[in-house]
């Protein structure tokens, strides 16, 4: 093929690692990242949620407050599903996109269940005599994260 | 704050600029979500750059990859967490480099084709 400045792409070629050296790397990190686990020699965990929609960063002893009702009464212990990332000091457990259940679990009890203060929404419209004032109460729940766990289950 | 001048102290003018403060926080509460958005996305910037990648790079190979962080998440882990960016970064870079070898493909010519090149002199 004739040599252009089409031939080659604008950006700088870059060689990929040997796939079965990487493997072998892989599975030499992961084994390490599970005695780590089962030794325990992690100090705070730290964990992002998807939660009421919303995504969260918790860790053990947070509050949270969401904008909305659950279905459980004060003092119920939750466990929460869906667990995106989990980390500590010197590892993390990256998910593509959700983790296993039987790799983490993170536990909450309900504390509060409140509405916000009264928020206004107003509308005006000048010279036009249009104005209409409300006021909007939401339901707030706060939960309290007790603790996360992890299990040494890599593979 | 709290109403500058007469508008603290007489009736008739403290309706009128109350009323403008309701509406502008009604207004004000669809614009934070708009704003703190731009916030998340110039931190997450700042903090790609620092690693070598641009952040629509990030962002795109970061979904390729199947990782599924909204921006509030990443900027806090950006600021509070940065040896975990350093690895989204890496993982990113990866899977760059990764599409960039898959859309060049083998690098022969199709069947049936073939170049030349012509020197005008």
């Amino acid at each position: 093929v004739a040599r252009t400045s089409l031939t080659s792409p604008p950006w700088p070629e870059v060689k990929l690692p040997d796939p079965v050296e990487e493997a072998k790397y892989h599975t030499e990190v992961v084994q390490k990242v599970n005695k780590m686990i089962a030794t325990g020699q992690y100090g705070r965990l730290f964990a992002v949620v998807h939660f009421a929609s919303k995504q969260w960063k918790i860790t053990s002893e947070d509050l949270i407050m969401m904008d909305n009702v659950l279905e459980a009464e004060c003092g119920d212990r939750i466990r929460m599903e869906k667990v995106l990332l989990v980390g500590a000091d010197d590892f993390t457990l990256i998910g593509r996109p959700l983790l296993g259940k039987d790799l983490v679990r993170v536990e909450a009890t309900v504390i509060e269940k409140t509405e916000s203060w009264p928020k206004i929404n107003m509308r005006f419209r000048r010279r036009h005599n249009y104005q209409r004032k409300k006021i909007i109460l939401n339901p707030q729940t706060v939960l309290r994260i007790n603790t996360i766990e992890i299990f040494p289950c890599l593979s | 704050q709290h109403f500058r001048g007469r508008k603290n102290r007489c009736y008739k003018l403290a309706v009128r600029s109350v009323r403008r403060a309701f509406v502008k926080s009604t207004k004000a509460r669809r614009e934070k979500k708009r704003n703190l958005r731009a916030l998340w996305i110039t931190r997450i910037e700042a903090a790609s750059l620092e690693h070598g990648l641009k952040y629509p790079a990030f962002i795109s190979n970061l979904l390729k990859s199947q990782v599924e962080l909204n921006r509030k998440v990443i900027a806090d882990l950006a600021i509070y967490e940065p040896k975990t960016f350093k690895s989204l970064a890496a993982l990113a870079q990866r899977r760059r480099q990764e599409g960039f070898l898959a859309a060049l493909g083998d690098g022969k010519e199709p069947e049936g084709i073939f170049s030349r090149i012509v020197h005008h002199y």
